[in-house]
């Protein structure tokens, strides 16, 4: 097990570094320049170039990036010169308000993704089958800001049940003493990922209640609730471990239009506005992070896969 | 007294338009204490009546009429929460693959003991206990252990140990078993069986076998009844039904076995045609089709059954009267074979494959043989012994780790690969579902096609004529070019793979358990054709098997392999009926015999589970199973011998006269 684990880190390590090198370059093709958007549309040709050299701009792109590496390695991600602080410290504040968001959307959406898959699964080609299917699919294709602003427009103004705006405490702890804005902005982001776990849940629930075994259970004279689950939800659920970690990240796209749309101080709006103001060292800041979340949350659902499943175990310890 | 009594008993599946009638009118029954056994093909609706018994009939299933007294009281007219009590308490039931009847996350134990938990609210120390105490009555090795053991650490006659402790944990009075030894191996098979039947006896139960096998239901059931399509056409006991058969299907289906072929050049009887479809209306007799003693009469009558004896049921218009001869075959008289050049010479053949840290696992160690122009060479042995291997390297599927094989004089491993590929248009394989190994996106005409331009014989319209006359030589009609493979039936996909395999003219053809898939009767009709097309074009077969009288049948001589080496070689009559080599014995009676008065020795059994490949028992890898076996056996016995040559320290007897030339 930890040999696997050894491999599986040293394969994410390699990945990690690719993304970075691919966003660097693609950052510094950009049009524009850090230095325009910092010093303003006064700066002369000169200061540029001053600043160009301070900050080691004009040398070349290789050496820029063996630079930045070495930094990231004694764990200096950069400075933010719009921020005026370092990219550490604008991220590890920011980090953990998504951090709830996603969390808290995602627990929500997997206690009302579960139960709709299993009685699609159970019930399937049947009305309620055919109902949860479509509305599932009204939410997977309503685009997310069209979907949060009718939860502003429905509960903050028609209905005025709720704060039209996210919490806008500093501290993580002042955010969690206002959770009626955490609703909304909640509730926004788990509707899309309810829609994708149900629809998982769904089909991994009809392949096993296909099973042989679930033949064998019934044949004991188990009432059908003990069948579905006692023998078949644990079986049914594993595609969404997989789908868990391979989604953390995902969640983050959400989040920034949701923290854009709820004015909420995280991650996704940091990333927003750092890349209208073409702060690099921010926006490779957060890629980074991000890639480092999709691959720990994949190699997070496969360990989490074997501790669920006897026979994935097995695999793991023999390799 | 009748435990179980099915009255006008019809099931229905419903379709997307119309229905499958799987049972008309079915009646039964099923006495305490005795073992019915419920033969018939696919489709005959045999698993159909035990579903509905036991209510698990698949979606759209439905029960449309008749009774199902069970002990005197209708299961169908039951609450189903008392259904279910009476199917978890009083009935139990045996699955075909054990390997996917197990839940995969829940353990044994837990599983074993789930109908005294749900159903007599046991606490969860005794559930454990008990399924200890039941696990260990199933001859289950190390039961405490096994206990919390999960479903994919066994083996599957493991498992279907632990299906059948399951079934038996609620002392049931009645026990269905549906194809319970099928996915198993001879030997495997045996135990299980015996197990069955020891059982029966203790708990005394009545149990419901139902299988396709004539030979598992000769030595084990009491009773007899036969399906055919979705009907119950004759119900005997054993013994009267395989002495005085009536009705022409039984008869039928008795014939078509391998055993049954007089003398080694005869043909066997296959039945022709396939069984009707269910979801037509029919009238008459449903198997006056394919009957050979069909009149108008069968046709339009509906023909009800009949008594021909006390205990004896027949639907029949026309019964068998002449007194069935039906005795196993002798041994025939060895094809003259020593003329013909030595076509294929496989000569110490190893093949390995790596299992990461664990080691190696030794597939193939060592096997040499010879396959001879015209000539059929059975390789007979069960799973995980390396005889598909062995097919697999033989056809240049897989490269072997050591050895040589070598075709026509030449050695295949010194070829380049051009030259080898050239080579092996030489060899073709046939396959056990040849259905999987069509891409079902293609037409048969490309799939007959295909291996033609690969090797880039003719033109086009030279192409179109061999496929053409493949299709002929195999007994289909041309229109089946434009087809796709799920519009054919088993027996007809076989054809159909058996005309890829010749499209090249190969010389050698590697049939990997080319029948096992095959109803008996479809079966004989391919086996036939095999022949057939041997005689008529020359051709070698390499024909691996499970079935020891398939092989018998097919075969001039036959190679026995256990556990990646080759114990027994010889001619196949000499081997079948004189075997020299103790596993081979073995192997010959775990095969049970379509003769109720053949009863199997217990004496020969073996026991156990056969040896992990990676770390093979030193010498004699069949030593760790063998009644025989002496600490000598710890060193590697030589294959030796005349014709008939064994890999053993103690051989069985010595190769008799007949073998030598």
């Amino acid at each position: 097990m930890a040999r696997y684990l050894l491999t599986r880190l040293g394969q994410a390590l390699v990945i990690v570094i690719l993304v970075t090198l691919i966003t660097f370059v693609i950052l510094h093709f950009l049009p524009g320049g850090a230095a325009r958007a910092i010093l303003g549309k006064e700066a002369t040709l000169e200061q540029i170039a001053a600043f160009n050299h301070d900050m080691g701009y004009d040398r070349p792109l290789w050496e820029q990036y063996a630079l930045y590496l070495q930094r990231l390695v004694r764990g200096d991600l950069g400075y933010s010169f719009q921020l005026n602080q370092s990219v550490a410290e604008a991220i590890t504040q920011r980090l953990p308000k998504t951090m709830v968001l996603s969390l808290a959307s995602t627990a929500l959406a997997v206690v009302i993704a579960i139960p709709l898959g299993v009685v699609q699964a159970v019930r399937r080609n049947k009305w309620p089958d055919y109902t949860i299917n479509a509305l599932s699919l009204l939410a997977y294709a309503t685009p997310i800001f069209f979907l949060g602003l009718m939860m502003i427009i429905l509960f903050a103004q028609v209905w005025p049940v709720l704060p039209p705006e996210a919490p806008q405490g500093f501290t993580l702890g002042e955010v969690l003493a206002d959770p009626a804005g955490l609703v909304l902005p909640t509730v926004t982001l788990a509707v899309l990922t309810v829609a994708v776990y149900s629809r998982y849940v769904r089909s991994s629930m009809v392949d096993n209640l296909n099973e042989n075994y679930v033949r064998t259970a019934r044949s004991k004279g188990l009432s059908e609730g003990r069948v579905i689950v006692g023998h078949t939800l644990r079986n049914g659920l594993f595609p969404v471990i997989t789908l868990l970690g391979m989604y953390l990240p995902a969640l983050f796209s959400g989040a920034l239009v949701v923290e854009r749309l709820f004015n909420y101080p995280g991650m996704g709006l940091l990333f927003w506005q750092s890349a209208l103001k073409r702060d690099y060292p921010i926006l490779l800041g957060v890629t980074l992070l991000i890639s480092v979340a999709t691959v720990l949350g994949a190699l997070v659902a496969d360990v989490l896969y074997a501790a669920v499943d006897p026979r994935v175990r097995l695999k793991a310890s023999r390799s | 007294m009748s435990l179980l009594r099915l009255v006008d008993l019809s099931t229905d599946i419903a379709l997307r338009r119309g229905a499958v009638h799987a049972l008309d009118h079915v009646n039964l029954e099923v006495r305490q204490g005795e073992t019915l056994g419920v033969v018939g093909e696919s489709g005959s609706g045999k698993t159909m009546t035990v579903l509905s018994v036991m209510g698990l009939l698949p979606p759209g299933g439905r029960v449309v009429d008749g009774q199902i007294l069970f002990d005197g009281r209708d299961l169908l007219a039951m609450a189903p929460e008392e259904l279910r009590r009476v199917r978890g308490v009083e009935m139990g039931m045996v699955f075909q693959d054990p390997l996917t009847s197990l839940n995969p996350t829940m353990r044994i134990g837990a599983q074993v003991a789930e109908p005294l938990r749900v159903h007599q609210g046991v606490s969860k120390a005794e559930a454990r206990e008990r399924a200890v105490e039941i696990l260990r009555r199933v001859g289950m090795p190390r039961p405490d252990k096994i206990v919390d053991d999960y479903p994919h650490q066994l083996s599957g006659g493991m498992r279907q140990r632990a299906v059948i402790a399951m079934a038996l944990i609620r002392s049931p009075r009645l026990l269905i078993a549906d194809e319970p030894t099928t996915a198993l191996d001879v030997t495997t098979q045996r135990q299980i069986l015996e197990l069955i039947d020891d059982l029966r006896d203790e708990f005394k139960m009545a149990v419901i076998l139902v299988t396709h096998d004539l030979g598992v239901i000769a030595s084990r059931a009491d009773r007899v009844a036969v399906m055919y399509a979705g009907r119950v056409v004759e119900t005997a006991t054993t013994e009267e039904l395989f002495q005085a058969p009536r009705h022409r299907y039984t008869e039928a289906l008795m014939h078509a076995l391998p055993e049954s072929a007089q003398g080694r050049e005869g043909r066997l009887y296959s039945i022709p045609g396939l069984p009707p479809d269910l979801s037509q209306p029919l009238t008459g007799c449903r198997f006056a089709p394919r009957c050979r003693h069909v009149t108008d009469a069968c046709r339009a009558t509906d023909v009800p059954l009949v008594r021909a004896a006390d205990d004896h049921l027949y639907a029949c218009l026309h019964p068998v009267t002449e007194a069935v001869t039906f005795a196993p075959r002798g041994a025939g008289d060895p094809r003259p074979s020593g003329a013909s050049d030595t076509l294929l010479s496989v000569r110490e053949l190893v093949k390995e494959y790596d299992a990461g840290a664990k080691g190696r696992v030794s597939a193939v160690a060592g096997v040499s043989f010879e396959v001879r122009a015209g000539e059929t060479l059975g390789i007979v042995g069960e799973s995980g012994c390396g005889k598909s291997t062995v097919g697999r390297l033989v056809a240049g599927l897989e490269e072997p780790t050591g050895g040589q094989i070598v075709l026509d004089g030449t050695d295949i491993g010194r070829l380049d690969r051009r030259a080898r590929r050239r080579m092996h248009r030489e060899v073709q394989l046939m396959f056990q579902d040849s259905y999987a190994a069509m891409n079902p996106r293609m037409r048969i005409d490309g799939i007959l096609t295909e291996p033609l331009e690969i090797q880039q014989v003719g033109d086009p319209a030279a192409r179109r004529g061999r496929v053409t006359r493949l299709l002929d030589q195999v007994g289909l009609p041309t229109r089946a070019l434009e087809r796709y493979p799920h519009e054919f039936s088993g027996g007809q996909l076989q054809r159909i793979g058996l005309a890829r395999s010749l499209a090249l003219e190969p010389r050698l053809i590697v049939a990997d358990e080319p029948v096992s898939a095959l109803d008996v009767s479809i079966q004989a009709q391919v086996l036939n054709l095999m022949r057939d097309l041997q005689t008529e074009l020359g051709l070698s077969y390499v024909f691996i098997s499970h079935d020891l009288s398939v092989v018998d049948y097919m075969a001039d001589r036959i190679a026995v392999m256990y556990l990646g080496k080759l114990v027994e070689i010889g001619p196949a009559s000499q081997v079948v009926r004189a075997a020299r080599h103790p596993y081979t014995q073995a192997l010959i009676d775990a095969v049970p015999s379509p003769d109720p008065g053949h009863a199997p020795s217990r004496a020969t059994a073996i026991r156990g589970e056969l040896p992990s490949a990676i770390d093979p028992p030193t010498g004699c890898r069949f030593r760790t199973r063998c009644p025989l076996a002496q600490d000598v056996c710890a060193t590697e016995p030589p294959l030796q011998g005349g014709p008939h040559q064994v890999a053993c320290h103690f051989p069985l007897r010595p190769e008799s006269a007949a073998a030598r030339p």
